[in-house]
This record gives structure tokens, C-alpha cells and sequence, in this order.
């Protein structure tokens, strides 16, 4: 975390578990987290240790069992459902492994759909959309529908997507843990060339050691507990 | 507008579970449709028909059986009341092609005006022609021209075995449509040439007044009744028409809650549609869950997407209804023929408040049922990838609570059946929650059988049988909706059938005990009336000396009007063996014989008693030719001849009462070593020339049961539309779970499983599906089927039925619902079978 700026996110006490059967599993005890504005925050660790559920809570698409998870100062575990939907849709941008493209929506209206739920689907909107996927190059699949499109392809409508509503926050939950490396870096270089200029915040969750090279900061997740790495340095 | 468009694209990608879920909400509306129109057309033509006989009557002068002396209606003119009319109707048939039947009605013309509208329109020739002219009659120009008659043709016409000529002088020129609607069976004749007609001279049916309102009416109405003979008595109009329409009442709330049951398999499949749609995309909502969109937003998509289906199915059902309505009305037309009045039913109407009625039920019965759906996928929680498992293990949680609430459902639909004062309404409310109750234990029930299912479909089909098995239990949140929907529908066709078998098995032995006789005689008419025109006196004379008779009966049947409308009076003169020999649901008939015989007691039919309230040992009044008299109820018998129900008296009894001779049927006892055949023959010689209908035993019982079968024929096509309802919602359920399975399948496909492995494990867990719904709907079948004879037609016509269930029904119902459970798969197993499994792997 850089200087005394307020952060983005920020995570205090934070417990969590689920039930599995008759047990309980405890993914986080007293997990505490703070992300700066602009920062890139990446989270590495094995299988089934908390990861993409700290990315749920901090996109309040999950609640913890105690603590506070805060974005941009507000204590997001404390909105009622609707508010939290809706302060999604207008400040956080998702990215996940498996692209999760609406399958009956063409790739321009996946680009569109968070406009128009924000309340931003002017013309502006639109020639941003346009400019987005011209970024990602898939201009010309505007109107395809995701199954027509490789997985590469998806990932890059998946990431114009997550950044067409201009988010404070972006949250990418393995985005190339399905790509192969060459894809994986095309994905990974319009990552630095669309989000860093935009200076958004973003939670990357990988397993992969050439994404880790692009972080920040590093966070290991292992045994409910949050472990800071040097940036660089892999899991 | 991308959500909807999403939305929309969705219907558009699986254009046969659109299609089916279309039809199957159309179907719903098209049957209610359809009977309500019927239902509709059949009492506005009757109340037409009666408003345009009865003018602007407000009270009739009514008498029993012989009808009012003519000589009343003169003294009545002479006390001053001067809007008055006299009538004499009956009906009577056309003589040749194409037979029809009409209600002569006949009028003083000179009197008419103030009381009935459609005569005042007379121009003076026509007048003149209908009185001074014996034979001439009026029709209307559309009757006229559908018997291919023009003025000044002669045409003949029957009533009680005689045939009368009859002129046409005129058409009928109505003041408005719905009196023209009114007299579309309607035949106007002087009242001399109705008395010639009808063979009674110096008779009237009744007399029509048009007293004031208010305590000037009160003062004629009171002055009036001093005026008026013994046996004649005067009723208000409203209330003599009102009789009528609570006669057919009971039995088109029958058919509005049979079509209802219809709705409901049809709501169920919605249900079922609107779930697996919701199911289907669980994934597709989190991830639009997780972009932002709302709870509100998704629940509004759904029942958005609802709407869409239940407009295009309400649309598409009305359309549908209509014309099934034309066969509808003809159908209802005729049992009401068969079993109540004459009724001329000519044109079927969209009418506004049937169409309101079949856009409510559509659209609103497709909302309610999308409703669940829709909260369940405002449930789900946004994150784009939740386990399938935990979707499982959730529904699985539920079942044991889903089977408390249904059980506690059906303990209290179960506790409303005792509730009598509850009624048919409280009645079917208790049916539909049982219904409801049972299809909420269904998941749980499906759980418990496929897991026993299991080994055997092992040993039978190997891992194929195993899978398959597994496969109705991994995926219960699909299977256990479409096995509750499909026991729903399949339980209502046993439910229905096995209650109209029930009634046939009853009616025969009824039937049985009832027609003891060997050879029946009367009067022969092309109606269908109940009452019928008296025999001759001398024919009379003649059969009853038949040497092949060992003895005989003579009966008379008419209508008293009274106060409550009319009773039937059934007066038989009987040997005692004959009377002993009926069934009685209370008293005993050799106890009952002595006051019957004796003409101090009466026995009534069990539609008369639950009607009336009444038991043995209570007293009955009846307007008799002397005046009201009390009669002792010495027992109730069964009688499903009418449910308006009927007093049985000796015949004694009711020459006594109403100095009325004549005789409208006799049954003969054969010698023996005569059979029925030559009685038949030898009362057919004896005869002669006269007009009657001789029938043995056999033949008349034929017929009555051919009559009862008539009379249920639209049962059988309601029951036929439900079947219908619910394969289609069959098809639609098991499509979709198995299209929705189609990656798991070409996952098994690259596994190594052939086509026609994989066509095994589909049609084995749909074939699963279906034998174990088949076997669950037979107990809610039979519930529905008791709950139809012992609450619903006890309350509605008072009739106590047998139950008899018929085991070919109840297999046949479980065939059926394991041949479309079958047919479900088939079209998804050929469709994956037929395709590369990369194909399927790479769809979403």
C-alpha cells in the first residue's frame, strides 16, 4: 500500500466459513486487507484456500460472517442487497476464468449491458464500446454471439466489458487460467494497456508466475490467513 | 432493453419448449373458454327464450298438471285487471325433415300488447289472418327459412302422437336481437289453434300478468288471489324463471370445475415450464447478477418472459376456445335437452366477459405459476459459477419439508371435505389443495422409489440401468417438478374417469331394479322431453286386455308449479311386488307400502329429499288441484333420472288430487312362456294406427344408458382436452431436462458410450419418470375420483354413487403416462446421438 492515502478496499476482521454437509469449513478467521486507489493487488495460493471468496466479498457478492469489507470508504457489508447490486454495477468490473459471456446477448450487447445498467448507454457509451473491442481487436464481431468466438476471444470481449462502465474497482477472478500462453499474454498486455492508463484499482486472483510479474503487491492466501510477498515474487 | 432482448432470445433458442409452453397455457384457456361460452350461450338463450315467451309478465296464474279452465282468465278480465295474457304452450316436432322441435306457443293476439313486446308489432292483415284463419301460425323469417318454409305453405307437426296442419301467415317481427334469439324455436298460433293443436280445449297453460310495483301490486296481487279457483295459484315470474336456472345450475358448475381442473394441469405445467427455464439458466442469472442487475430486476425478467407465453397461450387459447365452444354449446344444448328444457341454440358468441374470464385465468394462472420460479431465481446468488451440486443439495434439504407442507395441505383440503355447509365451492377448494398438497410430497416420493428402482434397472439394464436411475435423483430439482406436474395431469384423467365410470355402473344397476317391467308402452314424439302427452283412453283400454300380459302398470309424470318452481310427480298404479322391488337409500319399502298405497304417504327420490331437506316421517306440501295438501314421506329412493328429483305416489293418490286421468306410459309383465319380442309385437297389433313407441326392458335400457353416455360426452372431451394438456406438458419437461443435459451427455459420448448407449440412459431415466409417476398419480386419482362422488356431485345433484374402479382405466393411465414420458425422450437422446459430442461439448 503506497503512502497515507485512503484505501480503496479495505478489509478488517473479516471471518467467513461455509457449511459442507454437517461440517463447516472456515476459509477466513480475522482477515484484514487494504488496497490503495491504482493499486494492483494480486492473490496467490492452492486450491480451495479463500481466494475467489475474498473476491466475492470484496464484490459484496458475498457476505462475511463477521468484520467489515469497505470500498471507497463505504462499509458495502452493511448495504442491503439492492444497494450493494447496485453499487456494483456502477464502481466494479468483473473478469472471470470462465469468460461468463451471456449467452444469448451478441458480443456488442454484452459490452452494452453494463451501460445501460449504469445508466450509461448514450452515444458516447456506444463509441466506447466500439473502441473497446477495437482495443481488444474483435471490431468486426460485434454482432457474433459468444459461442461463435475461441476462448481467447471471449476473455478479451470479457475484459471490454469489465472496464466499458469506466469501474474504480476491477476484480479478475483466473483470467487466464484457461488460455494458453500466448493468449494468456495478449489478455495480460491489454490489461496494462486499457486499465493502467485508466488508473482503476484491481484484485487479480492467479496461479500463473508470469501474471504475478505485473503486480503490485502480492497476498498469499493460506489457511485463513493473508501473507504479504514482495512484488514479483511467485506463490 | 438488452435484459428483455436476453430474455427473449432465450424463448427463440429453444423454440419447442416455447412452442409446448404456448400450447400448453392455450389449451388451458381454450377448454375454460370454450365451456364457459357454452355454458354462457346455453343460459342467455335459455333466459331469451323465457323473457321473450314471458313479456313484461310479472306474475303467472299457474295450476297443476290439466291447466287453467279458459273460463278463469275471462273472470279475470271481467274483475278489472286488464293487462293480462293467456297462454297454452307445448312442445311439438316438425312432422317432416328437418325434424325439429318448437314451442308452440299460443296467444289471445287482442291481449298481448301490454304484456309482450314482439306481438304488438302486428300489422292488421296479419292479425286478422292469425285469428280468423284455424291453423295459421307466425315464425321467425330465420326459423321459417332454416324449415325451408314460405307464407301460405301448409307444413305438418306432431304433439302427443297426432298430426296437425299448420299454415305459415306471417314472419314474427321482434323489437330487438335479444328477443329475436328468444323466439328462434318459438311457433305463435292463436290460443284456439294452440287448444286443437295440443288436444285441449278450453284450456290454458298459464296467465300472464302485469301487476304495478309497490303496494298497488301488493293490493291486486291480494285482491287476485280470492279470485282464484282451488288448484290454481299465482307466482311471481322472476322466481318460476329463476327455478329453471338453478335446475342447470349445479350442472354447469360441473363442467366450469371440470374445465377448472383442466386450467390447473395446465397452471402445473406452466409451473413446470417457467422452473426448468429458470433452472436452466442459473448460472446465466449470477453472472447478470454479478454485472449489477438486481433481484427486482431479474424476478421482473422472469415473469416478463411469463407474460410473453401466458398473452401468446391466452390469445391463441380464445381463438381455440371459440371453436371448440361450437361442438361445446351442441353438446351442453343437448344434455340440457335430454335432461331439463327445449333449446334452440343457433349461434356461439365471443362474449366480453368470457374473453376477461380467459385472459385472467391465462395470463394471470401463467404469472401465479412463474411466481415460485422467478423468487427461486431472484435466489440465486450472483456468482457466475454456482455448483449444480449445491443446487441439488439445497432441493434435496427441501423435500422433506415440501412433503410436511404437502401433507399438512392435504390434512386441511381433507378437513374442508367434512365442512357441508362449505358447499361444491368449499368442495373443489378442498380438491385443489389435496391436489396441490399431494404433488408437494411428489419430489420426496420420487426420491424413496428410484433409490428402490435402483438394483432392479441394475440387474435389468446394467450400468445403464443404474445411471439412469441416479440420474432421476442427481437431478431432482428437474425430475421431482416434472413427475409432480405429470402425476398432477394423469391423476385428474383417472380422477375424472374413474368418477363417470362410477355413475354408468350405478345408473346400470339402478337401471336394474327401476325397470322391472318387461315391455314398455307410450306415446312416440321425436322430443326429448320428460313429460310427455297423455295415451288415448280407448288405446289404454285396448294393450291392457293383451293376452300375453300377465299385468300392468300405468304411470303418469307431470309438473306442479309451486312457490319454489316446479316438482315432478311420478304417479304409478303398481302391484306391491313391483314397489318392494326399488332400492331405497332410507325406509323400508314393505313399511312404505301400506300409507303409499292408501294415498296418505308419498316416497321421494334422493336428489328430491337432500334438495328439500327432507327425511322419512317429515311432511311435504303440494299444490294440488284442491288446494296445497300435506303428504307423509314414507321413504327416499334411489333415482338418477333427474336431479331435480322427483315424488313418487300411487296412482290413487293422485287421481284423488288432481281429478286427472290420464295415462302417459304403461309397462307389461309377460305371461309365461311369452317373451318380450312377441308382447312387443302383439301391443304393437293392439294398437293399431295410433302413434306409440313399444320398447322392451332391454331396448329401454339401452337407450337410457345411451342417453347417460350422451349426457357425459362432455366429460369424455374434457377429460380427452386434459389428457392432451398434460402430454404436451409431458414433452415439454422431458425435452428440456434433457436437452438441458446435453454437454453431460457428450461428455459421456467422448467417454465411449454409444448412441444408442446414450439413447438407453435418456429413455431409461425418462421411462423411469414417467412408470413412477404413473404409479403416484393412481392414489391422487382416486382421491379426486372420491372426492367427485362423495363431496362435489352429492353437494351438486344429491346423487349417492358407487365407486367402482375400473383396473383397465387405472393401467391404461399409467401407459400413458409412460408412453409420453417415452415420447419426451425421444427427440433429445436422437438429437445427441445423432451429433458429434464436440459439438455439444462446445454449447453453452
Amino acid at each position: 500500500m503506497t503512502g497515507s492515502e485512503a484505501p480503496l478496499v479495505e478489509l478488517t476482521g473479516v471471518a467467513k466459513s461455509y457449511r459442507e454437509g454437517d461440517r463447516e469449513r472456515v476459509v477466513f478467521r480475522d482477515a484484514r486487507l487494504a488496497v490503495a486507489p491504482g493499486e494492483w493487488l494480486f492473490l496467490v495460493g492452492r486450491s480451495g484456500s479463500g481466494k475467489s471468496t475474498l473476491l466475492n466479498l470484496v464484490g459484496g457478492l458475498d457476505l462475511p460472517d463477521a468484520g467489515t469489507v469497505a470500498v471507497q470508504g463505504m462499509p458495502i457489508n452493511r448495504l442491503s442487497e439492492r444497494e450493494r447490486t447496485l453499487f456494483r454495477r456502477r464502481h466494479v468490473g468483473f473478469v472471470f476464468q470462465l469468460y461468463n459471456l451471456i449467452p444469448t446477448l451478441t458480443v456488442g450487447e454484452n459490452l452494452l449491458l453494463p451501460l445501460e445498467l449504469s445508466g450509461q448507454l448514450d452515444q458516447q457509451g456506444r463509441e466506447r464500446a466500439r473502441y473497446l473491442l477495437e482495443e481488444v481487436g474483435l471490431s468486426d464481431r460485434f454482432s457474433s454471439y459468444p459461442d461463435r468466438l475461441s476462448g481467447g476471444e471471449q476473455q478479451r470481449v470479457a475484459v471490454a466489458r469489465a472496464l466499458v462502465h469506466r469501474p474504480e474497482l476491477l476484480l479478475a477472478d483466473e483470467p487466464t487460467g484457461n488460455l494458453d500462453a500466448e493468449t494468456s499474454r495478449q489478455v495480460l498486455d491489454l490489461f496494462e494497456r486499457l486499465i493502467r492508463p485508466s488508473g482503476a484499482t484491481m484484485i487479480l486472483v492467479t496461479h500463473s508466475m508470469e501474471t504475478v510479474r505485473l503486480a503490485d503487491r502480492v497476498v498469499t492466501v493460506r489457511e485463513g490467513r493473508l501473507t504479504e510477498m514482495t512484488a514479483g515474487v511467485g506463490p | 432493453m438488452i435484459l428483455w432482448r436476453a430474455a427473449a432470445r432465450h424463448l427463440l433458442r429453444h423454440p419447442w419448449q416455447t412452442v409446448l409452453a404456448v400450447l400448453g397455457v392455450a389449451l388451458g384457456v381454450a377448454v375454460v373458454t370454450a365451456v364457459d361460452l357454452a355454458n354462457e350461450t346455453a343460459r342467455r338463450a335459455f333466459t331469451s327464450a323465457a323473457q321473450a315467451v314471458a313479456g313484461k309478465a310479472t306474475h303467472q296464474v299457474v295450476a297443476g298438471p290439466a291447466g287453467i279452465p279458459e273460463e278463469l282468465y275471462r273472470s279475470l278480465r271481467l274483475s278489472g285487471i286488464r293487462e293480462c295474457a293467456p297462454m297454452l304452450t307445448a312442445p311439438v316436432q316438425t312432422a317432416a325433415p328437418p325434424y325439429r322441435t318448437l314451442q308452440l306457443v299460443g296467444i289471445d293476439p287482442f291481449a298481448e300488447a301490454p304484456v309482450r313486446s314482439y306481438t304488438g308489432h302486428f300489422s292488421g292483415p296479419l292479425l286478422e289472418t292469425l285469428v280468423a284463419q284455424q291453423g295459421s301460425c307466425l315464425l321467425l323469417q330465420s326459423t321459417a327459412a332454416a324449415l325451408r318454409l314460405r307464407p301460405g305453405q301448409p307444413f305438418t307437426v306432431e304433439s302427443g302422437g297426432r298430426r296437425v296442419l299448420l299454415t305459415l301467415a306471417g314472419y314474427l317481427d321482434p323489437p330487438d336481437a335479444v328477443t329475436r334469439l328468444g323466439l328462434d324455436s318459438v311457433l305463435v298460433v292463436d290460443i284456439a289453434t294452440a287448444q286443437e293443436v295440443l288436444s285441449q280445449e278450453g284450456r290454458l297453460t298459464r296467465i300472464d300478468l302485469v301487476l304495478p310495483e309497490g303496494e298497488a301490486g301488493a293490493r291486486e296481487l291480494a285482491a287476485l288471489e280470492k279470485l282464484l279457483p282451488r288448484g290454481t295459484s299465482v307466482v311471481s315470474a322472476g322466481a318460476r324463471a329463476g327455478a329453471l336456472d338453478r335446475m342447470t345450475r349445479a350442472f354447469r358448475l360441473n363442467l366450469t370445475a371440470l374445465s377448472l381442473l383442466a386450467l390447473v394441469v395446465g397452471m402445473f405445467l406452466i409451473y413446470n415450464t417457467m422452473t426448468f427455464s429458470v433452472i436452466t439458466r442459473r448460472s446465466t442469472i449470477g453472472m447478470l447478477r454479478a454485472l449489477g442487475v438486481t433481484r427486482r430486476e431479474v424476478c421482473a425478467g422472469v415473469l416478463g418472459e411469463a407474460f410473453l407465453l401466458g398473452s401468446a397461450g391466452t390469445v391463441a387459447g380464445l381463438l381455440l376456445g371459440s371453436l371448440l365452444a361450437r361442438e361445446l354449446t351442441r353438446l351442453v344444448t343437448r344434455t340440457i335437452n335430454d335432461l331439463y328444457f327445449t333449446l334452440q341454440v343457433t349461434g356461439v358468441h365471443l362474449y366480453p366477459e368470457t374473453v376477461l374470464k380467459g385472459v385472467l385465468l391465462g395470463v394471470g394462472a401463467t404469472l401465479a405459476a412463474a411466481l415460485p420460479p422467478a423468487l427461486e431465481a431472484t435466489g440465486a446468488p450472483p456468482r457466475a459459477a454456482m455448483a449444480r451440486s449445491d443446487i441439488e443439495e439445497t432441493r434435496r434439504r427441501l423435500v422433506p419439508w415440501a412433503a410436511l407442507a404437502g401433507a399438512l395441505l392435504m390434512a386441511a383440503g381433507g378437513g374442508l371435505f367434512f365442512v357441508s355447509s362449505a358447499g361444491i365451492t368449499g368442495g373443489f377448494a378442498a380438491l385443489f389443495a389435496v391436489i396441490i398438497g399431494y404433488a408437494l410430497t411428489v419430489p420426496g416420493a420420487v426420491l424413496v422409489l428410484s433409490r428402490l428402482f435402483r438394483p432392479l434397472l441394475g440387474l435389468w439394464l446394467g450400468v445403464i440401468g443404474k445411471m439412469a436411475a441416479r440420474g432421476v435423483v442427481v437431478s431432482l430439482s428437474r425430475t421431482g417438478v416434472a413427475a409432480a406436474a405429470l402425476v398432477v395431469a394423469v391423476s385428474a384423467t383417472i380422477g375424472v374417469g374413474i368418477m363417470v365410470g362410477s355413475f354408468r355402473d350405478t345408473v346400470q344397476q339402478w337401471l336394474g331394479s327401476w325397470l322391472r317391467a318387461d315391455v314398455y308402452l307410450r306415446v312416440a314424439d321425436r322430443g326429448n322431453a320428460r313429460l310427455r302427452p297423455v295415451l288415448d283412453p280407448g288405446l289404454v283400454r285396448r294393450v291392457a286386455a293383451a293376452p300375453g300380459a300377465a299385468g300392468y302398470t300405468l304411470s303418469r309424470r307431470v309438473s306442479v308449479e309451486g312457490a319454489e318452481g316446479a316438482t315432478e310427480i311420478f304417479s304409478l298404479q303398481m302391484p306391491k311386488s313391483t314397489f318392494i322391488g326399488y332400492r331405497f337409500k332410507e325406509g323400508d319399502p314393505e313399511a312404505a307400502w301400506g300409507p303409499f298405497s292408501r294415498g296418505e304417504a308419498v316416497v321421494v327420490s334422493e336428489p328430491y329429499a337432500y334438495r328439500h331437506h327432507l327425511t322419512v316421517g317429515r311432511r311435504l306440501t303440494l299444490a294440488t288441484a284442491h288446494g296445497p295438501r300435506s303428504f307423509g314421506v314414507a321413504g327416499v329412493f334411489y333415482d338418477y333420472g333427474t336431479d331435480a328429483g322427483i315424488v313418487m305416489m300411487s296412482r290413487g293418490a293422485y287421481l284423488a288430487n288432481w281429478d286427472d286421468p290420464g295415462v302417459d306410459g304403461m309397462s307389461f309383465y309377460a305371461r309365461p312362456g311369452v317373451s318380450p319380442g312377441e308382447l312387443v309385437a302383439q301391443l304393437r297389433r293392439l294398437a293399431g294406427s295410433a302413434e306409440v313407441f313399444v320398447i322392451s326392458n332391454a331396448e329401454l335400457r339401452r337407450a337410457t344408458v345411451q342417453v347417460f353416455d350422451r349426457t357425459f360426452a362432455i366429460t369424455g372431451v374434457l377429460r380427452l382436452l386434459t389428457l392432451v394438456v398434460a402430454c404436451i406438458g409431458i414433452l415439454a419437461a422431458l425435452m428440456a431436462l434433457q436437452v438441458e443435459r446435453a454437454r453431460e451427455l457428450a461428455v459421456m459420448r467422448a467417454l465411449g458410450l454409444t448412441p444408442a448407449q446414450v439413447w438407453g440412459t435418456v429413455i431409461g431415466e425418462t421411462a423411469l419418470i414417467g412408470i413412477l409417476s404413473g404409479i403416484l398419480s393412481v392414489p391422487l386419482g382416486i382421491i379426486q375420483a372420491l372426492v367427485l362422488i362423495y363431496v362435489v356431485n352429492l353437494r351438486s345433484f344429491g346423487w349417492t354413487m358407487e365407486l367402482s374402479i375400473d383396473p383397465l382405466l387405472v393401467l391404461q393411465s399409467v401407459a400413458l403416462a409412460l408412453v409420453a414420458a417415452v415420447l419426451g425422450g425421444i427427440y433429445p437422446s436422437l438429437r445427441i446421438a445423432r451429433s458429434l459430442p464436440a459439438l455439444a461439448l462446445k454449447e453453452e
